[in-house]
């Protein structure tokens, strides 16, 4: 069959396809750029250079005009709360953006599953139950970071990317410790007490009270559990999970405390505004750890079973929360908050008391 | 055949990393830091640059100051640890990094500048640091 000519093919009613003018082609706040890219590619922060790499202050912008380009008169804005540049930044953004991506991780293929062995009823159950309560950690940085992120100003994009890639590193981690506890013959243990989720999750006064909340102090917590659960895991699998998850969690400390420092250093109010914060999350933090069902699980998992648990896991335990206060205490010190233990809960300032002797 | 702690130790290492695939997977891939160690009375650093370990050199105690970290444990603890990964052709729980940084009082990894962002350096790259430790496993290793 002979196939119609493009003419034949035009409805009747066509319009005559309109003259280009073109002349949206010569408007470039600057034009002639050529970021070459170096040993390591060509890199996001690569990218700022000129008024490209101009970043201010504050991001005027109500729009999703992205940083550099001629904004069109008309568009109405989004309307982004979070546009103070004291309110979100970290210089490091843009290098964490690159290092999430290249040190990704899969959990279905690059976890050696099959070097999971079947434990004992009450070791697995441990292991399930803080499983169960790390992928409510993971969720609650998922819900806290993409609740954010949307909310904050386009000038800021390093930042912006980099979230995106913290959302799905929590994510990841997530997926790792719900297929660890579904695939053992174990299963989902009974949910957390949620307190301190809940502070992070409501946090209102902005990004920085954020991520005081999720990283500072639940960041801390989790980063040391990591660590102890890493040193004392069953097989190859578990060590892997930690040991990625670590990872990852370091990079999202790594931006929320530079973001902090930054912070403190260009808002003369938050200072205060930290001291606050901290003296309300240490008391919902010191709430959370009566619970005894994380501190139970985590001591058979550090004492290889029930038969220790009572002495030698809980003894493991008591060192974990020893180091993760004491890790907590640092930073704030390090952030220039220094800490006054008599003004915090005795439930928290336990383990550094008995640490000092 | 190389002595620990040598320049040509750790020359020998970075090349059996450098040249291995395997380290460039999950956990592995770019990492940019100085690391340096002290092994007794003597001091190195060694330069992490995007997927390959590009420099080792001995150095004075001062120039550790330009480290993001350094790695600190007496030579028999250090031993302890080469051999458990030429035993297991990696380190085994008791002597990963993570767990020699938990279970020693001072810890493994400190610095001398206390910048904690760069200090976290060695939690952001601990899987590539012990990658490169576990290189070792391929190096024949005199003390």
């Amino acid at each position: 069959m002979a196939r119609k000519s493009k003419k034949q093919a035009e409805p009747a009613n066509a319009q005559p396809i309109p003259k280009p003018n073109f002349g949206w082609m010569g408007r470039s706040n600057q034009w002639g750029t050529r970021v070459k890219p170096g040993k390591h590619g060509l890199r996001l922060g690569d990218l700022n250079v000129g008024i490209y790499g101009e970043i201010p202050e504050q991001w005027q912008d109500q729009t999703r005009n992205p940083r550099g380009a001629i904004p069109r008169k008309g568009v109405p804005p989004v309307g982004y709360p979070v546009r103070d540049k004291a309110d979100l930044w970290a210089d490091s953004a843009a290098d964490l953006y690159e290092e999430a991506i290249q040190r990704r991780w899969a959990p279905a293929t690059d976890i050696p599953w099959k070097s999971i062995k079947p434990l004992n009823e009450v070791s697995e159950r441990a292991v399930c139950q803080v499983m169960t309560e790390l992928s409510q950690y993971a969720n609650c940085d998922i819900e806290t970071i993409s609740n954010w992120q949307h909310q904050m100003a386009y000038g800021y994009h390093e930042v912006k990317q980099y979230l995106a890639t913290a959302s799905f590193d929590s994510a990841r981690m997530y997926e790792a410790f719900r297929k660890r506890a579904l695939c053992n013959g174990g299963g989902l243990g009974l949910e957390a007490p949620g307190y301190v989720n809940r502070m992070i999750l409501e946090s209102r006064g902005g990004w920085s009270e954020a991520v005081t909340y999720l990283l500072l102090m639940r960041g801390t917590f989790m980063q040391t559990m990591l660590r102890y659960l890493e040193k004392y895991a069953h097989n190859e699998a578990e060590r892997a999970i930690y040991g990625f998850a670590l990872e990852a969690k370091a990079r999202q400390m790594s931006y929320g405390l530079e973001h902090l420092q930054y912070s403190l250093a260009h808002d003369e109010e938050r200072r205060s505004v930290m001291e606050t914060l901290l003296f309300i999350g240490d008391r919902v933090w010191a709430r959370e750890l009566k619970d005894h069902v994380l501190r139970e699980a985590l001591a058979i998992v550090f004492a290889g079973g029930l038969d220790k648990a009572a002495s030698e896991g809980m003894q493991i335990h008591k060192a974990m929360m020893t180091d993760c206060m004491q890790s907590y205490v640092d930073t704030c010190a390090w952030l220039g908050l220094p800490r006054n233990l008599e003004m915090m809960p005795p439930r928290i300032t336990q383990y550094l008391v008995a640490a000092r002797g | 055949m190389a002595k620990f702690p040598s320049v040509a130790w750790f020359d020998a290492v970075r090349r059996v990393y450098n040249a291995d695939d395997a380290y460039r997977g999950a956990g592995g891939g770019q990492c940019n830091c100085l690391m340096g160690l002290k092994v007794g009375r003597e001091r190195y650093l060694v330069t992490f640059e995007g997927e390959a370990v590009t420099g080792s050199w001995q150095c004075s105690n001062s120039e550790l100051l330009d480290a993001d970290f350094y790695l600190e444990m007496p030579l028999s603890v250090w031993r302890e640890m080469l051999n458990n990964i030429a035993e297991n052709g990696r380190a085994t729980l008791n002597y990963t990094l993570n767990t020699l940084d938990l279970d020693r009082e001072e810890g493994l990894s400190t610095s001398m500048h206390g910048d904690q962002y760069r200090e976290d350096l060695f939690f952001r790259y601990n899987q590539t640091l012990q990658f490169f430790f576990n290189a070792s496993a391929r190096v024949k290793t005199v003390y």
